[in-house]
């Protein structure tokens, strides 16, 4: 089997729990995750996902290009939207908040691009 | 997630596939309806076609042209009081339509002459008009007119017209979607970058891309976007301008409403001319509100958003809890045609209080179905492409108090006595906005709750008409089961806004922001 396409490995009950509350709030209020090829999601998920985790770890955040500005933007916002709605976010160590982010990030990549049964992904086109 | 399996569709087994319902602890590797697939034979579709994707929901929404179509005079029908496109310039986009005209000897020995015709008569018909775009159809595509030609030919001989020519004849996509794609690209392949902006007059530039000024969406969008100091400079293509959006290339951010239909042009901007692309909702208090805070965040500016947000959610928040008291729980088929499924299928739950049971689009590709499965609830069932009967089956089953969908599915829903909404062109919109959303939740409860309607369920010829009560008003329908600190709850209100919100908005003044930059000529500008 394609190792890039098989889920991430499996969590323990709380790390899933936890990571299902996020990529609830994500698919269900977020578009930026939806780009129409698989490159782009990759760049996506990459800026938006690694820039949130600066941001709820207080670290310094590159805005310095229009791209980097744009992901930072819906960062931003959704950054705000985790710590209201997950209280317990605000009170978790950073390298804790850094591996659930990990977690979540392969867990996106995998339900959006790897293990994703839309067959437009791969078009070369846009 | 399971297929679902139409009963009416047994005989037709490539359309399983095309239907999931959404269960419990599944995501999207676990099924995913197919889409965007050519219609399977033995199965009426609802769609309509390329040409018509191309022309009558991107290019005609184009305010300031003369939009023709070259064939037979049926193609370019739809133009005509069938949409609701409408444009502060008095709506000349649909006030007109223009059609060659094509027929059979055309087909036989040609229609290029007869193509140029046109185009000059229109031409001096509307002498203050010297934008002109031209559609392709079936029958011009088929006996290969060369339109380019003969727009070239047309521009050298009258300099001060441009003209857009448009190649995307009905046959040219699964569906409307084809055409989308289609005339995203002939735009920014044929006209992006063939003008300057007459003047850049804020730090903080944007397109806005997806939007259609339906019932007057965009200008109530640019409410917000002139009272946070943004320039548009250009709105692909509702109530736009065909000079502005040759600008396009000037903007330092493409903020886009419908990605189905115009995630294209976004695309190519980015990767010819670096300008990033901002999805975001135009519908919902809350999605609204993040998305302008998103855009004050890229500039800069979220304070400025922030005021319209405090300032909007108090006057209309009381008046969208009254219709959300009322709509509880009120099951919903969202049927419409590409975006609105996914706009729409998280935020009428959170916002208005109703159950989508179903969501469905004739023409989205699986990307919509993506967007539209994670954002509905557990339960729903998800159709791409369905017949009428998949519709008629559905609504058996599912028992949905009212549909929001277009009226060829929308007049059938009506004749097994359910309510429907026109997702495409609206009833009482506009529908965007904070004041737009508590319109919508007006037209849901007018619809459900119409006394009218209440009528229509009885059966003359079968049903026993009671002839021992009176008439009920809307609000004994709407309140009979409502507890009292409800119904009579002092902070709630119904929708108190004008018949025609947009009048103030047209001859409204805003505040002239302080630049930090001093204004510079347009080209230099980015």
């Amino acid at each position: 089997m394609d190792e890039t396409k098989s889920n991430p490995e499996p969590l323990d009950e709380v790390t899933a729990g936890r990571l299902a509350q996020l990529e609830d709030y994500i698919m269900k209020n977020c578009l930026w995750q939806f780009h129409s090829r698989s490159w782009d999601r990759r760049v996506q998920n990459e800026g938006i996902l690694s820039k949130t985790t600066q941001i709820l770890c207080g670290e310094p955040v590159d805005t310095g290009t229009p791209l980097d500005r744009c992901h930072w933007a819906d960062a931003v916002v959704m950054a705000e939207e985790f710590q209201r709605r997950c209280p317990w976010l605000t009170e978790m160590p950073k390298d804790e908040v850094k591996a659930l982010m990990d977690a979540l990030h392969k867990h996106l990549d995998y339900i959006l691009i790897d293990g994703s049964l839309n067959l437009e992904l791969t078009d070369q086109h846009y | 997630m399971p297929y679902h399996e139409f009963e009416c569709s047994k005989c037709i087994p490539e359309r399983k596939k095309h239907a999931v319902v959404k269960g419990h602890g599944e995501d999207l590797t676990s099924a995913l309806p197919l889409g965007y697939l050519n219609t399977i034979p033995g199965t009426i579709s609802e769609r309509g076609c390329a040409y018509c994707g191309a022309k009558h929901v991107i290019g005609t929404p184009m305010k300031d042209v003369i939009h023709l179509s070259h064939g037979p005079l049926g193609c370019t029908y739809d133009t005509w009081q069938t949409k609701r496109y409408i444009s502060d310039n008095d709506n000349f986009q649909i006030k007109y339509t223009f059609a060659t005209d094509m027929k059979e000897k055309n087909v036989v020995f040609g229609a290029e002459k007869l193509l140029k015709q046109n185009i000059l008569e229109a031409f001096k018909a509307f002498p203050k008009i010297k934008r002109m775009t031209i559609y392709q159809t079936c029958a011009s595509a088929l006996i290969g007119d060369d339109l380019n030609a003969i727009a070239a030919e047309v521009m050298e001989e009258m300099p001060e017209v441009d003209i857009f020519v448009c190649n995307s004849p009905g046959f040219g996509g699964p569906s409307q979607s084809g055409g989308h794609h289609k005339i995203n690209i002939a735009w920014v392949n044929q006209k992006v970058g063939t003008l300057e902006p007459k003047e850049i007059t804020s730090d903080y530039v944007i397109n806005y891309v997806g939007e259609y000024n339906i019932q007057g969406d965009q200008e109530v969008m640019m409410d917000f976007f002139k009272r946070m100091g943004v320039q548009v400079l250009s709105t692909f293509t509702g109530n736009g301008t065909y000079d502005d959006l040759r600008c396009m290339h000037r903007a330092q951010l493409n903020v886009l409403e419908c990605a189905r239909s115009a995630e294209y042009i976004c695309n190519e901007l980015r990767v010819r001319y670096g300008i990033p692309r901002l999805d975001i909702d135009g519908f919902g208090f809350e999605p609204l509100g993040n998305s302008l805070r998103k855009i004050g965040l890229f500039f800069g500016i979220e304070d400025r958003a922030q005021a319209i947000i405090d300032e909007e959610t108090a006057r209309w928040k009381p008046e969208l809890d009254w219709y959300k008291a009322r709509l509880m729980h009120k099951k919903v088929c969202l049927w419409p045609g590409g975006s609105k499924l996914w706009h729409w299928a998280h935020v009428i739950h959170a916002e208005m209080g109703v159950d989508v049971v179903s969501v469905y689009t004739k023409f989205g590709h699986q990307g919509d179905m993506e967007k539209g499965i994670s954002r509905c609830e557990e339960g729903a069932l998800a159709i791409d492409d369905p017949n009428e009967l998949e519709g008629l089956e559905a609504m058996e089953t599912l028992e949905p108090d009212i549909i929001f969908t277009g009226k060829r599915p929308g007049e059938v829903a009506k004749k097994i006595r359910v309510p429907y909404l026109n997702a495409h062109a609206y009833h009482n919109g506009p529908w965007k906005g904070w004041e737009g959303w508590v319109r919508f939740a007006r037209d849901i409860y007018n619809a459900i709750f119409s006394p009218i309607h209440e009528l229509a369920k009885l059966d003359i010829s079968k049903d026993e008409i009671p002839g021992d009560c009176g008439f009920k008003t809307q609000r004994m329908l709407s309140d009979a089961n409502l507890p009292d600190e409800v119904r009579n709850d002092p902070t709630l209100r119904q929708y108190t806004g004008k018949f025609d919100c947009l009048k103030d908005l047209r001859g409204k003044t805003y505040p002239v922001f302080e630049r930090k930059t001093a204004a510079a000529p347009a080209a230099a500008a980015v």
